[in-house]
């Protein structure tokens, strides 16, 4: 098309976005009934939720009108329906207010992907062939129903498997009371950054099983051991909103930032002072402080409480890890630790964090519980500023539906060893959320077991590296198209019930995944349809709100239907600003029993001289938004990279091993190996190379397929001593020059020093 | 007097996440180009954040400056441009005028800051990731340059409205895109004619600073300096 026929097209319809349709044999389609109550040209905002990260904020869809190909009972036409333009942080959200991170507003591109599933799929070539062909949902239901039923009554052997990314709220109360129905069956609940050791350790330091949540706005003085705060850990934006107040909230009042780690990342870049150290030495450091804070008489030992004595040796001072005595081993000075110590002290509230590869080492749980022994010795645990616990709200149906529960990397890897051992072990299945074999070390061998398991159902939106085995797939909506709820348990001191109904209509054959659930509940009657009385998933969410309404009240809802009614008009209920606090209340393990453990590593040093620091990408996160344009092209915070994926190198370093920037790079550890060009970076320990999750994808959409690395399939299969989460920072590797390669950088032509803004 | 419409940036509060980036893309309807025309240096954000490191390991500093269109009052890309497809707005805009724009990038050569980017090709979207485009902004064609508006629609929308209820725009009340979704509250936008706003106050603060200011160019945008913590001063 030319450009003047453009500007008249344009002229003349007054809607300048409609390009891509111009010449398209749209107008051929059939059209659908329309939606009612679109006013053309006037936008609408509607509540959703974010599910972009576990972090769980609240949207606003902006909606307007306009024209859409969609299926409606196996035809395809045209429809005159709201279509999501734009996400927005929903302002009166308490986690988020307002705000947004930058993978939140690509969640628009998961509704309008083009390569999403549109209809029920089955397979139809090999097992992992990708040969799927379309069938309708009748078929789909019956095919999932046989199988099911067969199960149920025993005529097929082995236990139901539910694999899912962690759910909250009616949803997971939805697939666990399934997933209980069925005999010896069992739900697991994964994804790579599922933050198991820090709720293991905050269950034993102060009997929350959460992560912490922290008013970082009132905090004077944040010491992060490794924690991507402002980037991808716990609650983001909750986050991002504290730290600017912190930095410039409040007048007169400015907190100081202080970060260990050995790679800087986004976080650490922010910090007042970077320290690195070395891996695995994060609780050694923070035991340290804690021993100058007794020794000199700043803090006493008996003020930490519970949290402090379960370390062993607290009561006597932690001698053992006097400055001078951890200095080499942590590879900070000794003078730098005590001077650390002295600040934080002198500058309450004071709050420590750990998280990411600090608590991926296989002492990660030791590390994680002596930070939570500092945070209780200067005074931070349960005060403003310091280490808070969100209050939850739980839904009060009773759990007496038997799935066996499990969470985590651990649980998948005995997944694997199970279906491999006995293929008919398990004899359906359901995954939903979760994309365990691109997630997991190649060294679990899950691909081959997915091979052999008699049934697998996809409730999955993409083919991926998991669904791809699927025998059938039964697409679920987008976030966006369908009800949404949820109780996150970190990022607001008020206890938050978010729920929204659908912002759009679906575009394409898909059903929420709650309601299939409910379906094939209804026709497993029995039990089934006793545990789970409710046609659908709304009704559902529903119920749970009366019970709420009935537990909490409200001062703005005189019945139960205006608060459901308020509630969903608002994006959810939030418990008043009285309600939170909830402190730190005591240990649950022994005192003295928690010993110091050096974090230990796969791969001799001789052979294998560099941690692998695997790490959260700002844009595709775990890997499972690298399926949106929109994240693919936005350049990485630290580099500018782009479409790839790249190993950072220290100068010294690459000069060693003559690498330059952008020479292609092999790093191979005791079970792989992966290629990325170097990206030389004064931010990284000299023995130390860094990688970003989140590309090597095999079969994930065609902006994600066979593009860049996987750090994750070279990683060496150890978990975490102590909990079932993967020790993802414990793989030693070593790295040679294998040819050019090529980085794709933004603003590679900018100037490399900062201008320097002149003061007035 | 007209609205003089201006930024401030505090890069005490900045963290480089880069949520303003992708706002400014959904907002903008700016396409994505591919890694193959990225490589060539023609991926389009309209904002970026620039990064740069100081010092070796590991005495690093890592400072993070946003930087999009400064919207100057001197700017540099006007007289240069042979068809005022670049021109000044009497509110203070530097506005880029689509359909009188023949595409020789003087302007882009001319403008300091690297912001100005030009459409080499038409710009693509995936069905049906054509249905996200936003009605309020046009989508530009090859041939023509293109560069961050301060969200002109969202001015011009906010202004209508105060005009039809008869009375003025209220400071806060327009939030561009990038704006509005900063986690840290770093930026603010506001009107620098009414010397009570609140960008207009912040930048007065003795942080502030424009960049490039030897230039001349005269930008909107106020950068406030990264602060230092002063040892004791909290004891
Ligand atoms: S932190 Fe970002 S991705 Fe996570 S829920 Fe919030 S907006 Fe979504
Ligand atoms: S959104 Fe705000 S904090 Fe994030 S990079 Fe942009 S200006 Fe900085
Ligand atoms: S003001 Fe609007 S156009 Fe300019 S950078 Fe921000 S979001 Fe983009």
């Amino acid at each position: 098309m030319q450009r003047r026929d453009f500007l008249k097209i344009t002229a003349i319809s007054g809607a300048a976005a409609t390009l891509d349709a111009c010449g398209s044999p749209d107008h051929q389609l059939i059209r659908f009934i329309p939606e009612e109550d679109l006013i053309p040209g006037i936008a609408t905002w509607k509540p959703s939720v974010c599910t972009m990260c576990a972090a769980g904020c609240g949207l606003l869809v902006r909606v307007m009108e306009g024209d859409a190909e969609v299926v409606r009972n196996g035809q395809l036409g045209l429809m005159q329906m709201g279509l999501a333009k734009k996400l927005e942080g929903n302002p009166a959200h308490p986690i988020n207010q307002g705000k947004l991170c930058p993978r939140g507003h690509a969640g628009l591109q998961v509704t309008y992907h083009p390569d999403r599933i549109r209809t029920p799929l089955m397979r139809s070539g090999a097992r992992g062939s990708g040969e799927f062909k379309a069938i309708s949902w009748d078929e789909a239901m019956q095919h999932l129903m046989a199988q099911l039923s067969s199960l149920h009554e025993g005529r097929l052997p082995g236990r139901l498997v539910f694999l899912t990314s962690p759910l909250r709220a009616q949803r997971r109360n939805i697939a666990t009371t399934f997933a209980g129905g069925f005999k010896d069956s069992q739900y697991i609940e994964f994804s790579f950054f599922d933050e198991g050791v820090v709720r293991a350790a905050n269950s034993a330091s102060f009997r929350h099983d959460a992560p912490p949540t922290v008013e970082l706005g009132q905090s004077n003085y944040i010491i992060s051991f490794g924690a991507n705060f402002l980037g991808t850990w716990n609650s983001p934006v909750a986050q991002s909103l504290g730290y600017g107040a912190m930095r410039q909230g409040r007048a007169g009042l400015r907190g100081k930032f202080l970060q260990f780690e050995p790679r800087i990342s986004q976080t650490g870049a922010n910090a007042d002072e970077w320290v690195p150290c070395a891996p695995g030495s994060e609780g050694a450091l923070a035991l340290g402080i804690a021993h100058v804070l007794m020794q000199d008489k700043l803090r006493s030992a008996a003020s930490a409480g519970a949290a402090g004595e379960l370390i062993e040796g607290w009561a006597q001072g932690l001698a053992e890890y006097a400055p001078e005595k951890i200095s080499a081993q942590t590879g900070v000075k000794a003078a730098t630790i005590t001077r650390i110590a002295h600040e934080a002290a002198a500058n309450g509230p004071a709050v420590a964090l750990i998280g990411d590869a600090a608590a991926a080492h296989t002492n990660g749980l030791f590390n994680t519980l002596a930070v939570n022994a500092l945070n209780a010795l200067l005074g931070s645990a349960g005060k403003a500023g310091g280490i808070q616990f969100s209050p939850v709200w739980n839904p009060s149906n009773d759990k007496t539906a038997g799935a066996q529960e499990a969470s985590g990397a651990e649980a998948v890897r005995k997944l694997a060893e199970q279906i491999e051992s006995n293929a008919n072990s398990v004899g359906a299945l359901l995954i939903h959320g979760a994309n365990p074999a691109f997630a997991t070390p190649a060294a679990w061998k899950l691909r081959r077991a997915l091979e052999k398991a008699p049934l697998i159902a996809s409730f999955g939106s993409f083919i991926d590296e998991t669904s791809i085995f699927a025998d059938l797939i039964l697409p679920d909506h987008s976030p966006l198209e369908s009800w949404v709820e949820d109780a996150p348990d970190s990022g607001s001191l008020r206890t938050v019930v978010s729920v929204a109904p659908p912002a759009v209509l679906p575009l394409h054959d898909t059903r929420a995944m709650p309601d299939v659930l409910l379906d094939l509940a209804h026709r497993l009657g029995g039990n089934f349809a006793k545990a789970l009385p409710w046609k659908t998933y709304d009704e559902a969410i529903q119920a749970d709100f009366a019970a709420l309404y009935k537990s909490k009240g409200s001062k703005d809802a005189k019945t139960t239907d205006d608060f459901w009614s308020n509630a969903q008009q608002q994006g959810g209920w939030w418990g008043p600003q009285e309600d939170a606090a909830q402190g730190a209340t005591g240990a649950k393990a022994a005192s003295g029993s928690v010993k110091y453990a050096a974090a230990e590593f796969d791969g001799n040093q001789s052979e294998f001289p560099f941690h692998l620091m695997p790490f959260a990408s700002q844009m595709l996160y775990d890997g499972s938004l690298a399926a949106l344009p929109w994240m693919q092209e936005a350049p990485d915070p630290m580099s500018t990279a782009m479409w790839g994926t790249w190993v950072e190198l220290n100068p010294a370093t690459a000069s060693k091993l003559g690498i330059k920037q952008a020479d292609l790079v092999e790093v191979a550890s005791r079970h792989g190996s992966v290629q990325a060009p170097a990206m030389i970076t004064p931010g990284i320990a000299p023995d130390v190379v860094a990688m970003p999750i989140g590309q090597g994808h095999e079969n994930f959409t065609r902006y994600a397929s066979n593009r860049g690395a996987n750090p994750i399939s070279i990683l060496a299969p150890m978990t975490v001593a102590g909990t079932d989460s993967l020790a993802w920072a414990a793989t030693r590797v070593k790295i040679a020059r294998v040819g050019e390669g090529k980085l794709v950088l933004f603003g590679a032509s900018l100037r490399e020093e900062p201008p320097d803004a002149k003061r007035r | 007097m007209a609205h003089q419409w201006g930024m401030v940036i505090d890069l005490d509060r900045c963290t480089g996440c880069e949520a303003c980036v992708v706002a400014c893309h959904a907002e903008n309807n700016i396409a994505t180009v591919g890694e193959k025309e990225a490589a060539r240096s023609r991926a389009n954000h309209w904002i970026r954040v620039e990064r740069y490191y100081e010092g070796d390991f590991p005495d690093v500093k890592v400072k993070f400056m946003p930087v999009l269109c400064q919207q100057c009052d001197a700017a540099p890309c006007e007289p240069v441009c042979p068809t005022f497809a670049s021109y000044h707005t009497e509110e203070g805009l530097n506005g880029q005028v689509y359909n009188r724009c023949i595409g020789t990038r003087y302007c882009a050569n001319a403008c300091p800051y690297n912001v100005r980017f030009f459409n080499f090709y038409n710009p693509k979207w995936d069905k049906p990731l054509n249905l996200q485009l936003n009605p309020d902004v046009s989508v530009r064609e090859v041939g023509v340059m293109e560069k961050c508006t301060f969200c002109v629609q969202r001015i011009k929308a906010a202004e209508t409205n105060a005009r039809a209820e008869k009375r003025d725009v209220r400071d806060g009340e327009i939030q561009p895109a990038c704006v509005q979704s900063c986690p840290t509250n770093a930026m603010v936008f506001g009107d620098l004619s009414d010397p009570n706003s609140r960008a207009s106050r912040m930048a007065a603060s003795s942080r502030g600073g424009k960049l490039l200011e030897e230039l001349g160019a005269r930008p909107k945008i106020t950068y406030l300096q990264r602060d230092t913590w002063n040892g004791d001063e909290n004891a």
